[in-house]
């Protein structure tokens, strides 16, 4: 089934109707989808980068216009590394590790015991979005989130051609 | 139903099924025959559906409407206007009153109406799970101070001033209603009661006038969503639609009747369109099949039932076992759960107009869930349809007659089907089309096939002690193909299939039910005054039903003497998790041998409906509520009886032949007309009766006969 960009633009948005929603969700994909997500993305981002895949709200994996190496590029514009490592080593970072930062987002006694659990917010150096928050305990490594196989997930899965990658 | 009695008949009963996608009537003379109606419905004004369905019907009597309606005693309504303004959220403007440091339980809702109504699929993906808004929004709802345990003890004195207060911030925020639900007030509900007294007054101190539900006085049952629930419907849906029938009532009334319509509901009886409770009558089109089955079943001798019925949407089934329903205490409707007392019945969502689809990575035929509807299919160019349903196939396959849909009121065109299907799934799969077509009415016989053989055996029956009665627009279509190989005793296709569910509203007794939630507990060796007590709790609850009953009755200008009581009551073993319900064998209970009469007849029911082994009076009984169900008699369909003739059709009743295409050829269908067929009279497949509301599919392999009750009975041969 087909659905119109401006569906899809409602979609991304979080504006869509409910029906069409479950539609949705219940039938499989529609073919168009991702390019047509794609180029909804690309309009709203301020820079000519190629979008190659989104990361997260604000946060994609670019192929640089200059030199079409693919990296990792917040909606701001701040480029942050390769599209391979983890950004979040290059992001800006709080660390939320005691009751009194806890209780700045939760109500004292329903926050989790810091000595368990720690917030890392990780933001954009440029504009200050937030752009991922993880919760590990205090000594657990910067979590690698995603290591996309785009190859797979263009040719394979979509029947697209993967576009040019300079190394 | 012969059409050499012209005129001079007097139209008797009329019942109506305003379903989703067809409007059917049902007309019974005073000699007991009856014709059908039908028409597409119409959503936005029901009237104008259902006055064009009575003219369409009428018309095969040769009778005007206005000649037909002055003689009509008794019309009985069942439709969806209700249903569709509780899920559209259309309703009033409703204040709500719980306990303080409840409010917010109503928006919050049980879970599982996250996802009631949502296929299998949807169910388990969370993804798609969402509340609805809730009926009254949380600024609309207010709480009183006050606390009922669930033994009926006052642990917190009801505080009045905060019941002042809440009304007054209710009624000052213009409120349409004003509906209070307190916690446990089924079992004490004197603060109930109190707190609704002090918001009347409050409303009159404000000179205006605001309708108050309590819900004690009208589900005084336990689980508080579902009593508040079903009590806000009361104030939300239910005097909107009180409005509807209304509109219906005159709009007959114009064209010369002289009757008030009665509607079904939910416990299979119905109710005067000026009944208190008339949120039961939130659902109701299905379950006129069953009633209608079950009357029949009476009259005919048909004890064990299995009711299937296809419609444009949905394949619903019910089974009827020792002339009994099933009646379940809490459903959902809407996405709500609720405190009525339906007919049980279960659904799948496939039907005739159910769209065919192909999953595009495993290319397997997908079958609905969503449909048509009333908008047929792909053949039907008007429709704007684009996607092949089942009706398209029977189209395709020679089932259905194009030029006759309806008796011609919409003419469906082969082609388009033939094209959209080659398309859509047969070029994709590398079939033909008619054997994609074919494959696809397999795969939705084998369904309801499985679906029906399971529901029956997961009850612990054989099909083999059942009759099927098949009914619905569609359900003779496919009849043969559901049935095939599960061995029931009979088939039966009544030649009135299409306004079956009609017929079963028009067959239904003029009948009030209340229900209040009990929680008697006792011992197998309980002491005699023990016994005697609990006969007594049980008495008074019967009470104070009764008087609710005779109420609604008074209503409708019956008096007391003409109204037929019929005590019931819920019971199971202490300690099991489910009730029967059991008709008492005794009017009023006052005595320990009252109480082991109860016992008795509870005894008996659980040993019938699971097996005389498996009781266990050692554990003691729970009486988990009282019934009361009032009824005053009414002119009822008389079912024919005409003497069998021949085994061999009469010459005019054929219609020339059809190609007709199953399991992998085509064929010449010797095609009839249903209504000069005669009773007695034999026909063996391949063979398509028609008739202008249903068809009946008789393929090779496959006989049946017409009984003089104008019943088809169908056999494998």
């Amino acid at each position: 089934m087909a659905y119109t960009k401006a569906k899809i633009k409602d979609l991304v948005e979080g504006k869509i109707d409910r029906d069409t929603l479950h539609a949705m969700l219940a039938t499989p994909k529609d073919k168009e989808r991702f390019v047509m997500y794609l180029d909804i993305l690309q309009e709203q981002v301020p820079w000519d980068d190629r979008i190659i895949l989104p990361l997260g709200p604000k946060l994609y994996i670019v192929q640089r216009k200059s030199d079409h190496k693919w990296v990792v590029k917040s909606h701001a514009g701040h480029e942050f590394c390769d599209w391979r490592e983890n950004w979040k080593l290059h992001a800006v970072m709080r660390v939320r590790e005691t009751a009194a930062e806890m209780e700045e987002i939760y109500p004292r006694l329903m926050a989790p015991s810091t000595d368990w659990q720690v917030i890392r917010e990780y933001y954009c150096p440029k504009s200050g979005d937030l752009l991922d928050v993880e919760a590990p305990t205090p000594w657990y490594p910067v979590i690698h989130d995603f290591e996309p196989d785009i190859d797979a997930f263009y040719s394979d899965w979509l029947g697209l051609a993967i576009p040019e990658r300079a190394a | 139903m012969p059409l050499d009695k012209q005129n001079g008949r007097s139209v008797q009963v009329l019942g109506i099924d305003a379903g989703g996608t067809m409007t059917d009537t049902f007309f019974v003379d005073a000699d007991g025959e009856f014709v059908v109606g039908k028409a597409q419905s119409t959503p936005d004004n029901e009237a104008l559906g259902l006055i064009e369905s009575s003219r369409e019907g009428l018309g095969h009597w040769g009778l005007s409407l206005e000649d037909a309606l002055s003689s009509i005693q008794t019309g009985v309504y069942s439709g969806t206007a209700m249903l569709n303004r509780v899920v559209q959220r259309k309703g009033l403007k409703c204040g709500l009153i719980v306990n303080a440091g409840m409010e917010d339980f109503h928006r919050m809702g049980r879970a599982i109406q996250a996802y009631l109504g949502f296929a299998y699929e949807d169910r388990i993906h969370l993804n798609t799970h969402y509340f609805d808004e809730p009926l009254v929004p949380r600024h609309r709802t207010r709480g009183v101070m006050e606390r009922v345990d669930m033994f009926g003890d006052v642990v917190i004195p009801l505080r009045e001033d905060s019941a002042i207060a809440a009304a007054r911030e209710l009624i000052a925020q213009d409120v349409e209603g004003i509906v209070i639900s307190l916690l446990h007030s089924y079992k004490n509900p004197h603060h109930e009661r109190r707190v609704r007294d002090i918001v009347r007054a409050e409303v009159e101190a404000a000179g205006k006038s605001i309708p108050v539900f309590a819900s004690v006085d009208y589900y005084p049952v336990r689980k508080e969503t579902h009593r508040t629930n079903t009590t806000i419907l009361e104030a939300y849906a239910a005097e909107p639609s009180r409005q509807t029938l209304k509109k219906i009532t005159s709009a007959f009334k114009d064209n010369g009747s002289r009757f008030d319509f009665r509607v079904m509901a939910t416990h299979g009886g119905t109710i005067s369109w000026k009944a208190k409770e008339l949120a039961r009558t939130i659902v109701s089109g299905p379950i006129g099949g069953v009633i209608g089955a079950k009357y029949l079943g009476e009259v005919l001798g048909y004890r064990n039932i299995a009711c299937s019925d296809i419609g444009g949407t949905s394949f619903d089934v019910a089974l009827i076992t020792q002339n009994e329903l099933t009646i379940r205490n809490d459903p959902d409707m809407a996405r709500l759960v609720l405190s009525l007392p339906l007919v049980a019945m279960d659904s799948v969502g496939a039907g005739a107009g159910s769209f065919i689809r192909l999953d595009p990575y495993t290319k397997a035929i997908k079958l609905g869930p969503d449909s048509a509807g009333y908008r047929v299919g792909v053949c039907w160019a008007e429709s704007g349809i684009e996607t092949v349903t089942i009706s398209d196939c029977h189209v395709i396959l020679g089932y259905l007659n194009p030029d006759n849909f309806l008796g011609g009121q919409v003419k469906l065109d082969r082609q388009r089907a033939w094209d959209a299907m080659k398309v859509q799934i047969a070029d994709p799969l590398g079939l033909s089309v008619e054997d994609a077509a074919a494959g696809v009415i397999e795969l939705l016989d084998s369904d309801l096939r499985d679906y029906l053989r399971s529901m029956i055996s997961g009850k612990g029956y054989s099909p083999a002690s059942f009759t099927c009665f098949s009914y619905g627009g569609a359900g003779p279509v496919h009849a043969y193909g559901y049935t095939e190989g599960l061995g029931f005793e009979d088939v039966i296709v009544p030649a009135w299939a299409a306004g079956f569910s009609a017929f079963g509203c028009a067959a239904a007794d003029f009948e009030y039910r209340y229900d209040k939630s009990l929680d008697l507990n006792i011992a197998e060796t309980a002491s005699d005054d023990l016994k005697a007590a609990e006969a007594r709790t049980l008495n008074e609850a019967w009470h104070e039903l009764t008087e609710r009953v005779l109420e609604e009755f008074e209503l409708n200008g019956y008096t007391r003497d003409q109204v037929t009581l019929q005590p019931g009551f819920r019971m199971q073993y202490r300690g099991q998790l489910n009730d029967l319900e059991i008709e008492s064998p005794i009017h009023t209970a006052r005595t320990a041998a009252d109480w082991d009469r109860l016992v008795a007849a509870f005894n008996d029911t659980y040993g019938r409906v699971y097996a005389a082994s498996a009781r266990s009076p050692e554990l003691g009984y729970s009486v988990t509520g009282a019934i009361m169900r009032g009824t005053v008699p009414i002119p009822k369909p008389k079912i024919p009886k005409e003497p069998e003739l021949g085994a061999t059709p009469p010459e005019d009743a054929k219609l020339g032949t059809r190609r007709f295409y199953r399991r992998k050829r085509w064929v010449d269908a010797q095609l009839y007309q249903m209504e000069r067929l005669q009773p007695g009279n034999r026909i063996t497949g391949p063979a398509i009766i028609e008739s202008d509301a249903t068809t009946f599919v008789v393929p090779d392999g496959f006989e049946t006969w017409l009984d003089g009750h104008r019943l088809f009975h169908l056999k494998e041969v």
